[in-house]
């Protein structure tokens, strides 16, 4: 599970005012003071939904929904008790990303394999993969902006529970690390602080910023949990386009798995869109591919050819959570809100494509894998 | 300090500017609502014209907005289906308001408990955190909790008309006039919007009915308005003396009003009565399940996903009704999109009252009318031929060739209605005027008010 780090609104605003990444001019600077003021505010505001998400992955923790130990080594604000209909989207969402993340690395799980984790955030799932699969041989990235990942390491690099991990082949020397570094690179776990917009404006003359250690000749899995839809559709498939042309071209297997709303045109769509406005969060991937064929065109439409799947997280309580495990989790807390719980586990989908030549790790990987009929 | 008279109306009116009351007021004013409660009956006789509210949850604003579009206490009669706290922001106000105006006004507004209306319940969807907040301490709540446990189970509303009287109201814009019945129509069920205009109306016995017919066609999987399906399984006979339902013309059983719904180990309503209901709400039995259970589409009874209460289906609600002479059931506890919901050729209907219920879901509210027998009086059921050839009556089957009507809900009913037989023939229903409204602007009454966060997933 991730608490899916928000981009920073200033590139983001930036770049809805038409200028391409943060540093460069503001596009139009008509509001002048008075509007870079009004980015802090809203700065300040998507970063407290940060925590939130941070602090609702520890309420599922301590209520027994989900294993993490290290979910409270992240979350700075107290932990508060999330009301049961969050806690079981929470679980159902990050169950639903660990199936599909478990499939593939338990496919040949002798050879290398490598995934990248779109606007990480505070994720744990490299930590707590590491735990469950000691002896694998993977490469784990993770990209964020420089503010995140500077505080992620912040975090691991004073945490010897992280650090064992985070730095798998040999220790460094403490006195050597940057007081405050934004970048890690190793063998298995690598942050990478940049903005993901400057990997979709890449072209002949001015080719993609370089990922220290992404091998393009080993299978991929790009994960991005609610990332990917706070940029323009546009943006979106450069930066696909830039992973499966550049990055990890063919005939290398490459596979997304997005965890994005859906459904904004009824009347909870509705809600969800004004409600998020009023927050200055806008979701532009969710007008774009409303239903679940968008999804699965949109998938088809990057390259992912040799399959692209999706399914509502209602279907997902249903029919990808064991009956063992529906009544563990059901067990835990006494839900009321049931036709709440419908109604949001209807408007979130998990959507999953793959190109790897029709035969290769994903197709067998994810082959039993059920996905939604219809739209 | 005591807490009557004036000082009552001091803080009706200070809880209605959403203003909590001092500790000491609270402890006075649960002491006087005990005192009242505690002399009502399990199940509490209600008179019609009543008006039946699901709900609250402690979105304050929209409850002052169903007062307003369903008029203040006392000049309505209510009839409060419980969930008056937590989710929302004002539980507290919301529930105070409430119980003030039972003790100003004991025989103007009934309140039953909801599932919500309990200690377990309460420290896990806000209301003790809220009690906390306002208060520093949890003597208010407990003060609260004390007087959920003195509240009714159910109510019964007798007296209520088959028949509504026309509202005199404009048409709301979407509203096609020739799709109304006819002005001297029987009128069974009629929708107003938040401004009192017509939505759609249709009449008993009648299957040129208005647009909620076409809308229900057209799109069978919307909850409600349900498709108009006609309680009674032909007027054939019925209405071809004219007077077969009685003199009076008005004949409606009663109808129980629960939180939840029904239970497997209740089959009178006098089992309800016996219970000893002073106490929290238990995990499981008779009392849990009223609070508890779900109307579902099945045969029987089935278990609750909610993890207390049970699900039932439409054979127990008819047995129930029939043998309790009911003509209707109405309910609160689920959150429908629409308002309310008929279900089960309209022996059971949810009310919702809650408008975009957390803040989150986009749904409309609604209130349940029911007018009073004798309103109408010296009316006498028409018969199918007094209406004239065209305008025929309902006749068993005379609809089905008018689109197919989602396969389940008419036929199906009718089937079952005539495999029942005639002893097993529903009472007629009321006559149900549902006021559907959406949520209040939260600043537009000059009340505090907090700005509604929802919560998603980001």
């Amino acid at each position: 599970m991730s608490a899916p780090e928000i981009p920073n609104l200033k590139s983001i605003f930036a770049n809805r005012r038409g200028a391409p990444s943060r540093g460069r001019g503001r596009g139009r600077a008509h509001a002048g003071a008075s509007s870079e003021r009004a980015e802090e505010v809203r700065d300040t505001a998507v970063r407290s939904t940060d925590q939130d998400a941070a602090g609702s992955r520890v309420s599922c923790v301590e209520l027994g929904y989900l294993d993490d130990p290290y979910a409270q080594l992240f979350a700075t604000q107290a932990s508060t008790r999330r009301l049961p209909l969050l806690n079981r989207g929470t679980y159902v969402r990050t169950s639903a990303i660990d199936l599909l993340v478990d499939r593939f690395l338990q496919t040949t799980p002798d050879a290398p394999k490598q995934i990248v984790s779109l606007g990480a955030g505070t994720d744990t799932r490299y930590f707590r993969l590491k735990d469950h699969y000691p002896n694998i041989n993977l490469r784990y990235h993770e990209i964020d902006f420089a503010t995140n990942t500077a505080a992620k390491l912040a975090r691991v690099n004073t945490n010897k529970q992280l650090y064992t991990r985070a730095y798998p082949d040999s220790p460094p020397d403490v006195f050597k690390l940057d007081t405050r570094p934004t970048t890690h690179y190793s063998s298995s776990y690598n942050l990478h602080a940049l903005d993901l917009r400057s990997l979709a404006t890449a072209s002949d003359d001015a080719p993609p910023p370089t990922l220290p250690n992404l091998d393009p000749s080993i299978p991929t899995l790009i994960l991005s949990e609610m990332c990917l839809t706070y940029l323009q559709a546009t943006t979106v498939s450069s930066i696909l386009h830039t992973f499966l042309d550049t990055y990890i071209p063919a005939p290398t297997p490459i596979s997304l798995v997005l965890y994005e709303p859906i459904l904004p045109n009824d009347a909870f769509g509705r809600t969800m869109i004004s409600n998020l406005a009023s927050r200055n969060i806008h979701l532009p991937t969710l007008t774009a591919y409303p239903e679940l064929e968008d999804q699965r065109q949109r998938l088809k439409g990057y390259g992912f050819i040799h399959g692209f799947k999706a399914a509502d997280t209602r279907l997902i309580w249903r029919e990808w959570v064991t009956g063992e495990e529906k009544e563990r989790v059901a067990g835990l807390e006494m839900l009321d809100e049931m036709e709440e719980l419908d109604l949001l586990l209807k408007h979130y989908c998990v959507a999953w494509g793959w190109r790897d030549g029709g035969d290769g790790v994903f197709t067998r990987a994810w082959a039993a894998v059920l996905e939604q009929e219809g739209a | 300090m005591s807490i009557g008279g004036s000082d009552l109306d001091k803080a009706i009116g200070q809880l209605r500017a959403c203003r909590p009351i001092p500790e000491n007021q609270v402890r006075e004013l649960c002491y006087k609502a005990r005192e009242l409660l505690i002399e009502e009956g399990n199940v509490v006789g209600v008179d019609a014209p009543v008006t039946i509210c699901g709900d609250i949850h402690g979105q304050f604003h929209d409850l002052m907005e169903l007062f307003r579009v369903g008029g203040d206490v006392p000049d309505t009669n209510y009839l409060f289906m419980g969930d008056f706290v937590d989710r929302g922001f004002y539980s507290l106000e919301s529930f105070l308001l409430l119980l003030c105006l039972k003790v100003r006004y004991p025989d103007r507004i009934t309140l039953i408990r909801g599932n919500h209306e309990s200690r377990q319940i309460t420290t896990v969807y806000g209301f003790y955190d809220e009690c906390l907040r306002k208060y520093g301490s949890a003597n208010v709540w407990r003060y609260c909790c004390e007087v959920f446990d003195y509240l009714a189970l159910g109510a019964l509303v007798t007296g209520a008309t088959t028949s509504l009287s026309p509202t005199d109201g404009p048409l709301a814009d979407n509203t096609n006039i020739d799709s109304l019945p006819d002005s001297d129509a029987d009128i069974e069920i009629e929708t107003l919007n938040a401004n009192g205009e017509i939505m759609y109306r249709y009449a008993r016995n009648s299957d040129s009915q208005s647009s909620a017919a076409s809308q229900a066609n057209s799109n069978p999987a919307s909850s409600s308005p349900v498709a108009p399906t006609p309680t009674r399984t032909g007027p054939a006979g019925t209405g071809a003396s004219g007077s077969a339902n009685g003199s009076k013309g008005n004949d409606t059983g009663a109808i129980l009003c629960v939180h939840g719904g029904l239970s497997p180990l209740i089959d009178t309503i006098d089992k309800i009565r016996l219970l000893d209901r002073k106490q929290e709400v238990p995990h499981e039995g008779a009392m849990c399940d009223l609070l508890w259970s779900d109307p579902d589409e099945i045969d029987g009874w089935g278990l609750s996903p909610r993890g207390a209460g049970f699900l039932f289906g439409a054979d127990i609600v008819k047995c129930f009704n029939h043998r309790n002479d009911l003509s209707l059931i109405a309910r609160a506890h689920q959150l429908v999109m629409e308002g309310f919901k008929e279900m089960f050729d309209s022996t059971i209907v949810t009310v919702w009252s809650a408008p975009n219920y957390c803040y989150r879901c986009g749904n409309v509210a609604a209130i349940l009318e029911l007018g009073e027998d004798g309103s109408n009086a010296g009316f006498v059921r028409r018969s199918n031929g007094d209406q004239g050839g065209g305008n025929g009556g309902w006749v068993l089957g005379s609809n089905v060739g008018n689109g197919n009507n989602g396969g389940q809900g008419g036929n199906g009913n009718r089937r079952l209605s005539s495999v029942l037989g005639d002893s097993m023939r529903p009472r007629e229903g009321p006559g149900r005027r549902y006021r559907v409204f959406e949520a209040a602007p939260q600043d537009s009454r000059g009340m505090p008010a907090k700005k509604p966060v929802a919560d998603y997933f980001l």
